[in-house]
């Protein structure tokens, strides 16, 4: 287990998505979160309401930023105009990292707004090394990265998602935003060992985890983050604590959005995995 | 990178992106859209087993209609949160069908699901769908309503600071538009369908009826305004950057001569309390 990630990124401690639902709430009630997360794309080009409540947040609050368009394992070229937004909300929210998915977006200037799964073999891996270390030039900071949810798998690939992830994170000295429910998630469809996944991450470049809720659906399961964190993930988030160590943790919830304080209790429910893994460390 | 690096009769990385691109956002069924010409020519349906592996539960086909499934449903999501009057008028069905035809012809190239319906007006109104011209209306109310909340923030001018101008500056002085201004002419009256999705009624008719629409953000909530014909050609020419006093000189030929300056006066009272402007650019002295 370690204690710090390799840039001394925080553990920030307990937090959630920032969502349009709960603007009215976090602004007159200021609940007592430990950092919010927004995702990047809601923010880029709004002057309007959410520019406004994101100042306001970020004025009493923590903030991360997390992404889905950044599109790294494309085979198109970096989008720069796309890369001077993120940039320019990173410094306006002093978001203290900036985080995507392994995954691509889209390909010949298209972008269908899902995270599609790679090849993981070494062509697709050299290409996304090289996506990864132009994007970390611009933005002038390690690009954390997450691991999705997965549905298929190419028979092309020539090496596992954990053995594809963790040369990515080396290779491009990227940090890792370890979704504990994706690997839940894509284990179940493809069929992997979850503890042996997250056994092989590297815990320095662990910046920060994810929870969510999914949708079983009997034959795969869906990455919906639309339900509490069933208690096999939670199981699961208690072994990476031992296996990786604190980390800034947040729940995801984007569909049928329960009210505010549902949401951080279910955040909070971290707090005791967190408390057992610090006193069998004491 | 080269295809060489492809297993032999697979296809290269930018191709195996290309066909599952085309797959996913192919209408119609799973099948269907790997057997679609656009995929096919990548992956010969026949040869899928290569290119994607089975799971204990899922043959390559259904593992890739998930994706295929989803992506229409995240398109008609992203839509229906821009355009719910739309949606309201059409129901469910005929709105989804909609969607499936207009992203066909437009899918999404930007990195935000804010723009993906900025093509809607103009696509219904080259469609031949019933009611084409004012479905196209009702789209560019909508579109309007998003551009507006959607804005650059900025600040307002005031009326104090208008009174502040030195008369003979009037003539040449132009009117800057708070960025969240946004002025419609319209064929059909499609405020009552706003209405009547706002109030859950049922939509009336479509009727054809000159319409010029105002639409705004104040205290960062979007408002709309109906014009009069004449006001809305004076607010355009304002909004175009023509001075003060070409602008109010074409507007009094449309206002009859004993209301004019009355008229004139109270268009402007309401357009600066509702923070239309955001300040008043004076010509360069000398």
């Amino acid at each position: 287990m370690t204690t710090i990630n390799r840039w001394g990124f925080q553990d920030l401690g307990l937090g959630v998505g920032l969502r349009s639902p709960h603007f009215t709430h976090i602004l007159t009630e200021q609940p007592k979160v430990d950092f919010f997360e927004v995702l990047t794309e809601n923010y880029l080009d709004t002057g309007g309401r959410p520019a406004y409540v994101l100042d306001q947040v970020a004025e009493r609050y923590a903030i991360v930023m997390h992404g889905v368009s950044m599109n790294i394992g494309s085979t198109d070229p970096v989008d720069i105009d796309y890369l001077k937004k993120v940039r320019a909300l990173a410094e306006r929210t002093g978001a203290l990292w900036i985080s995507d998915h392994l995954c691509w977006t889209g390909v010949l200037g298209r972008n269908t707004h899902d995270l599609l799964p790679l090849p993981y073999t070494e062509e697709s891996l050299t290409r996304t090394i090289e996506k990864v270390r132009i994007i970390q030039d611009f933005l002038e900071r390690p690009l954390v990265i997450e691991n999705p949810s997965t549905y298929l798998e190419f028979a092309t690939s020539t090496m596992s998602e954990s053995e594809f992830f963790l040369r990515l994170a080396r290779g491009a000295d990227s940090g890792i935003l370890l979704d504990v429910n994706n690997v839940y998630v894509s284990a179940f469809n493809h069929g992997f060992d979850a503890e042996e996944y997250i056994s092989a991450i590297p815990g320095e470049r662990v910046c920060q985890y994810h929870m969510a809720g999914h949708t079983h659906k009997g034959t795969h399961i869906i990455d919906t983050h639309s339900d509490h964190v069933i208690d096999t993930v939670w199981d699961l988030y208690g072994f990476t604590l031992r296996h990786v160590g604190l980390r800034a943790t947040l729940l995801e919830w984007d569909a049928d959005i329960p009210g505010f304080e549902v949401v951080h209790d279910e955040v909070l429910k971290a707090r005791a995995w967190r408390d057992r893994e610090v006193a069998n460390v004491a | 990178m080269s295809p060489e690096n492809a297993p032999p009769g697979m296809p290269s990385l930018h191709d195996t992106q290309r066909w599952l691109q085309a797959v996913i956002s192919s209408p119609g069924t799973t099948l269907e859209a790997i057997e679609d010409p656009g995929a096919a020519t990548l992956l010969p349906p026949e040869r899928l087993g290569e290119l994607i592996r089975p799971s204990w539960s899922l043959e390559p086909a259904e593992r890739v209609g998930i994706y295929h499934g989803m992506y229409l449903l995240r398109m008609e999501e992203a839509l229906e949160t821009d355009y719910p009057a739309l949606r309201y008028y059409l129901g469910e069905e005929a709105f989804s069908g909609l969607v499936a035809a207009y992203v066909a012809q437009y899918p999404s190239r930007s990195y935000t699901l804010n723009r993906l319906g900025d093509h809607l007006p103009d696509f219904l109104e080259a469609s031949d769908w019933a009611d084409a011209g004012f479905l196209a209306d009702l789209a560019r109310l909508e579109l309007a309503i998003t551009g507006a909340f959607d804005a650059e923030q900025s600040e307002t001018l005031t009326a104090e600071a208008l009174q502040a101008v030195p008369p003979e500056s009037w003539e040449s002085a132009r009117l800057v538009p708070v960025p969240s201004l946004r002025l419609l002419a319209l064929r059909h009256d499609v405020l009552p369908h706003l209405k009547a999705f706002h109030q859950e009624r049922p939509n009336p008719r479509p009727r054809r009826r000159a319409t010029w629409i105002a639409v705004h953000r104040s205290q960062l909530a979007v408002y709309h305004l109906e014009l009069r014909r004449p006001a809305h050609a004076l607010l355009k020419n304002l909004v175009d950057g023509v001075s003060l006093g070409d602008a109010l000189a074409l507007a009094v030929t449309r206002v009859k001569a004993s209301k004019r300056q009355e008229q004139v006066f109270t268009w402007f009272r309401q357009w600066i309390a509702d923070g239309f402007f955001a300040s008043v650019e004076l010509e360069p002295a000398g």
